[in-house]
C-alpha cells in the first residue's frame, strides 16, 4: 500500500495541512475527513502544504474541488504552497492554477491571508 | 409359494399325530410291544416333529421381530402351558410306572394329554429357541453364530441318544452329551449385547418378562424332572423329544436368568446412554440439515427439538440478533420455539432478557440461571410466573454474536455440563448453518454483480467506434485498455462531413462504475455538439457548460477536441485540462499544450476565458499521439513513472511506420517498462498519421 500521511498545524485564524506521500483514491477519503473536519470546526483559511507530496491522482485534485466551494461561500480559500514540479504539472495540466492560488512558500499564503483579513 | 409350504408343513403332521395317537390308543389296549414298530413310530414320531419345527421356523422368519413384543408372546404361551401342565396333573394324579408305560394299560385321555402335552411344549421350545438365536445374534461377533450352532449339533446328537433303539447300545455317551449341551448353554447365555441398546423403558420391560420367563421356565423344569407325572408322560411318549424340550427349557431359563441379572445391572447407566445415544443421531441429523441452508426454518425447528429431547429441557427458543451497525440497536427476531408463547418470551425480554442480551454480548459466553427467583439478573421474573433454571448459550460468528439459544427447566440446578455443551453444539451447529447461508447469499449477490459488470462492460465497449474512418490522405489507429471490468476513459473519431473529422479523447476522474457512467455521458454531449460548434473551443465550452451541472463536486473531466479539415490540411485542437498531444513532424517533435481548464471545474466565463486553441497547418508523415494519463502515469514495480520523455522517444523511433504499428510499438513500449507492474488506470492512445493529399 501506499503511504500518506496528514499534519496539521493550527495558527492564527490560519490552518496548514501538511501532506505527505502519494494522494490517491485510496488515500483521498484521508484528506476529506481532513477538511470536513475543518469545516466543522469553522476553520476556514486553509493552507495545503505540499512539499512532501510525492504524488497526485485525479481523485486528490477531485478533493479540493469537492470542499473549496464550500470554503469560498464562507469567505475563506483554500491556498496550495510548496509544490514539486511534478505535482505542480499535475495541477497545471488540469488548469487548477487558474482556479486556485498557488505560492512556492507557505509563508506566502499566510501573507495573503493576513492581507486579506486587514482588508475586510 | 411360501404359503403352500407353510400348509404343507402343518397338514403332514396334523394328518401324521392322530396316526400317531390312534396307534398308541391301540398298542395301549392290546398289550403289545412290538420292537420293530416301535422303532417305525419313534422315526414317525420324528419326522412329524421335525415338520412341525419347520413350520415354527417359517412362521417366524415370517413376521418381522421385536425382541420384547415376542418376549411377551412366548410369556403368555409358557404360563398357558404351565396351566395345562396342572391341569393334566390334576387328571391323572398317579404316577405310571415305568419308562414305555404309554404301551400298557393307559387310558385314552393319558395317551391324549401326553400327545397334546408334547406337542405343544416342542412348538413353544422351539420358539424360544429362535427367539433366544435372534437375541444372541444381535451385534454378532466373529464366534457368537458358533456357538450357537455348537448348542443346536449338541442337542440334535443329545435328541438322537434318546432314540430307544440308540440308548440301549450307548447310555453313557448321552449323559455326556447332555452336559455338553449344558456348557453350550452356558457359553451362549452370556451373550446379551442387546441389552446395552436398550431405552430405560424397555430394559425395564426386560427386566420384568424375563425374570416372569426365568420363573416359569424353572418351573417348567422342575415339572420335567424324574418323577414328576408330566416327565413320565413325556418320556412315555418320545424320549428324543422329552430331551429336546428339556434342553431348550434349560436354555431358555438360564438365559432370561441371565438376562434379569445383566438388565438390572445396566438400568442404572441406562439413561446416560440413552441419553448419549440421542446426542449422537441428533448431531448427525443436524450435520446433515446444516449442509442443507436452504432448509434453515427446517433447521432451526430441528435444533429447537432436539434440544427439548436431548436436554429434557421444557421449553426452548431460538433468538437471533440483528445488529444495527450505525445504531447499535439490537433487533431480536424468535426464529423458533417450542412450549413456550411469543408473549412469555417477551415478557422475558421485557423483565429481564435486556439486560441478559447485554450480558451476552458483553460476555459472549454461556450464562446459566440456577435459578431464576434468586439470580440477580432474573429477579424479576419471580413474580410473571418464572420459576426453575434458565440456560443461554451464545452463538458465535467470527467472534460476533449473532444469536442465542434458550431452554428452561422447572425446577432449579436443573441443566447440567453435559447439557451446557449439547446446546453449545447446537449453537454453533445454527451458527455454522447462518454462517453458510450468509456466504451463499452473498456468492450469489457478487456472482449477479458480476454479471451485471459483464453487461455494462460490453455496453460501453460500444460506446467506443467499432470502425475508424478510412481515407486516403490520413491514418487512425485507436486502441483503449480498462483496468477495471468498466473504465472512465473516452475517444472518438467523429465524421463531421465535408472532408472534416473530430477526434476526441477524454478521462473521466474516478474509476469504475461512476466513470463509466459520465463517459456515456460525454460521448452523448460531445456527439450532440460536434454537429453544431464551429471550433474545438466552442464544442469544449459547451461540454463544461452541461457537465458542470450534472457532475458531481469532486467529480471532474479531463479532455482534448481537435478537428481534422482534410480539405484544408489543418489541425485544429483545444485541451480542456487534458495530457498535451504529441505532435511529431519530420525536423521536429512537441507537446502540444494550449491553456484550458478540465470540464465539470469551473463556470462558463472562467472557462471560457481559459481556454486556448491552436492550429497545426499538416505536412506530409505529420504524427499526432493522442493519450490518457493511464499511460504516462504507468508504474514499474520501481514506482518509477513511465512519463513523458518515454513516450516521446518511442514515438519518435515510430515515425516512420504505419499508424497501427506505432500504436502497437508505443504501448508493447509502455507494456515492457511496467514489465512487473501493472495498470492501475485505463489507458486510450490515438495515432493520427497525414498522409497528405
Amino acid at each position: 500500500m501506499t503511504d500518506f500521511k496528514i499534519n496539521q498545524r493550527d495558527g492564527e485564524g490560519i490552518s496548514v495541512i501538511e501532506l505527505k506521500g502519494y494522494l490517491d483514491a485510496h488515500t483521498a477519503p484521508d484528506l476529506e475527513s481532513a477538511f470536513q473536519k475543518l469545516l466543522t470546526e469553522k476553520k476556514y483559511n486553509i493552507v495545503v502544504n505540499c512539499r512532501d507530496l510525492s504524488y497526485i491522482s485525479s481523485a486528490g485534485l477531485g478533493v479540493f474541488m469537492a470542499y473549496v466551494e464550500d470554503v469560498r461561500k464562507n469567505n475563506g480559500d483554500i491556498k496550495l504552497t510548496n509544490m514539486s514540479s511534478k505535482v505542480y504539472n499535475v495541477f497545471d495540466l488540469l488548469g487548477f492554477p487558474m482556479l486556485y492560488e498557488i505560492y512556492k512558500d507557505e509563508k506566502e499564503a499566510i501573507v495573503r491571508f493576513n492581507d486579506f483579513k486587514k482588508n475586510l | 409359494m411360501p404359503r403352500i409350504r407353510q400348509i404343507i408343513l402343518i397338514i403332514i403332521p396334523a394328518t401324521l399325530l392322530p396316526i400317531i395317537f390312534i396307534y398308541d390308543v391301540t398298542r395301549s389296549a392290546v398289550n403289545f410291544e412290538v420292537i420293530s414298530l416301535s422303532i417305525i413310530r419313534e422315526i414317525f414320531v420324528v419326522f412329524t416333529f421335525g415338520l412341525i419345527c419347520l413350520f415354527v421356523i417359517s412362521h417366524y422368519r415370517e413376521q418381522r421381530k421385536n425382541a420384547t413384543k415376542e418376549i411377551g408372546k412366548i410369556l403368555f404361551a409358557l404360563l398357558f402351558s404351565l396351566l395345562l401342565i396342572a391341569v393334566s396333573a390334576l387328571i391323572q394324579p398317579t404316577v405310571a410306572q415305568g419308562r414305555e408305560s404309554l404301551s400298557i394299560n393307559q387310558s385314552i385321555v393319558s395317551i391324549l394329554i401326553s400327545t397334546i402335552l408334547t406337542a405343544m411344549l416342542v412348538t413353544l421350545t422351539m420358539y424360544l429357541l429362535l427367539i433366544i438365536l435372534d437375541l444372541i445374534l444381535f451385534k454378532r461377533k466373529r464366534n457368537t453364530k458358533k456357538y450357537y450352532y455348537a448348542y443346536i449339533i449338541l442337542l440334535s446328537l443329545t435328541c438322537i441318544a434318546e432314540l430307544s433303539f440308540i440308548k440301549k447300545e450307548i447310555g453313557f455317551i448321552s449323559t455326556v452329551l447332555f452336559s455338553l449341551s449344558i456348557l453350550a448353554i452356558i457359553f451362549n447365555s452370556f451373550r446379551q449385547n442387546w441389552i446395552v441398546y436398550l431405552s430405560k423403558r424397555e430394559k425395564i420391560y426386560s427386566i420384568i418378562f424375563s425374570v416372569l420367563l426365568f420363573i416359569s421356565l424353572t418351573i417348567l423344569n422342575l415339572f420335567l424332572t424324574q418323577n414328576s407325572i408330566t416327565n413320565s408322560k413325556l418320556i412315555a411318549y418320545s424320549g428324543l423329544l422329552h430331551s429336546f424340550i428339556q434342553l431348550n427349557a434349560l436354555f431358555g431359563a438360564v438365559y432370561f436368568g441371565v438376562t434379569f441379572v445383566s438388565a438390572l445391572f445396566h438400568l442404572p447407566t441406562a439413561e446416560v446412554f440413552e441419553r448419549k445415544q440421542s446426542e449422537l443421531s441428533s448431531l448427525h441429523n443436524l450435520s446433515r440439515l446444516v449442509t442443507q441452508v436452504f432448509d434453515f426454518n427446517d433447521l432451526v425447528n430441528t435444533v429447537t427439538q432436539m434440544t427439548t429431547e436431548v436436554c429434557a429441557a421444557n421449553s426452548v427458543w431460538l433468538e437471533l440478533f440483528f445488529i444495527d451497525e450505525n445504531t447499535g440497536e439490537i433487533n431480536v427476531e424468535i426464529s423458533a420455539k417450542k412450549n413456550i408463547s411469543q408473549q412469555k418470551i417477551d415478557l422475558i425480554s421485557d423483565n429481564s432478557a435486556i439486560q441478559l442480551r447485554h450480558y451476552l454480548l458483553d460476555t459472549k459466553k454461556v450464562l446459566l440461571v440456577d435459578d431464576i427467583w434468586s439470580d440477580y439478573r432474573t429477579k424479576n421474573l419471580k413474580d410473571k410466573g418464572f420459576s426453575g433454571s434458565l440456560l443461554t448459550v451464545p452463538l458465535l460468528s467470527h467472534g460476533k454474536l449473532i444469536g442465542v439459544l434458550n431452554a428452561t427447566k422447572d425446577y432449579k440446578n436443573a441443566f447440567d455440563q453435559d447439557d451446557i455443551e449439547v446446546m453449545t453444539t447446537f449453537a454453533d451447529h445454527v451458527s455454522i448453518a447462518i454462517e453458510n447461508s450468509r456466504l451463499i447469499a452473498k456468492s450469489i449477490e457478487r456472482e449477479r454483480l458480476h454479471q451485471e459488470m459483464m453487461v455494462a462492460q460490453r455496453m460501453q465497449k460500444r460506446l467506443l467506434p467499432q470502425y475508424l474512418p478510412t481515407l486516403p490522405s490520413v491514418e487512425f489507429s485507436a486502441a483503449s485498455e480498462s483496468s477495471f471490468e468498466v473504465g472512465g476513459d473516452y475517444y472518438d473519431i467523429i465524421d463531421l462531413s465535408k472532408n472534416k473529422f473530430g477526434i476526441v479523447v477524454g478521462d473521466v476522474s474516478g474509476k469504475g462504475v461512476s466513470a463509466a457512467f459520465y463517459m456515456a455521458e460525454v460521448k452523448g454531449i460531445v456527439l450532440a455538439l460536434s454537429k453544431i460548434s464551429k471550433t474545438p473551443k466552442e464544442l469544449l465550452t459547451g461540454a463544461n457548460e452541461a457537465l458542470k451541472e450534472s457532475l458531481d463536486k469532486n467529480a471532474f473531466i479531463s479532455a482534448m477536441y481537435a478537428v481534422l479539415d482534410a480539405n484544408e490540411e489543418t489541425l485544429t485542437l483545444a485541451r480542456a485540462g487534458h495530457c498535451p498531444a504529441l505532435f511529431i513532424s519530420q525536423d521536429k517533435a512537441e507537446f502540444v499544450r494550449p491553456n484550458g481548464i478540465g470540464l465539470g471545474l469551473t463556470k462558463r466565463n472562467q472557462f471560457e476565458n481559459a481556454i486556448e486553441e491552436r492550429k497545426i497547418k499538416l505536412k506530409k508523415g505529420d504524427v499526432f499521439v493522442f493519450y490518457t494519463d493511464g499511460i504516462t502515469e504507468a508504474r514499474n514495480s520501481m514506482m518509477e513513472e513511465y512519463g513523458y520523455d518515454r513516450l516521446l522517444k518511442i514515438a519518435m523511433e515510430s515515425k516512420e511506420y504505419p499508424a497501427d504499428v506505432i500504436k502497437d510499438r508505443i504501448i508493447n513500449n509502455v507494456r515492457t517498462f511496467i514489465s512487473m507492474g501493472s495498470y492501475n488506470d485505463d489507458i486510450t492512445i490515438i495515432i493520427l498519421k497525414w498522409l497528405g493529399n
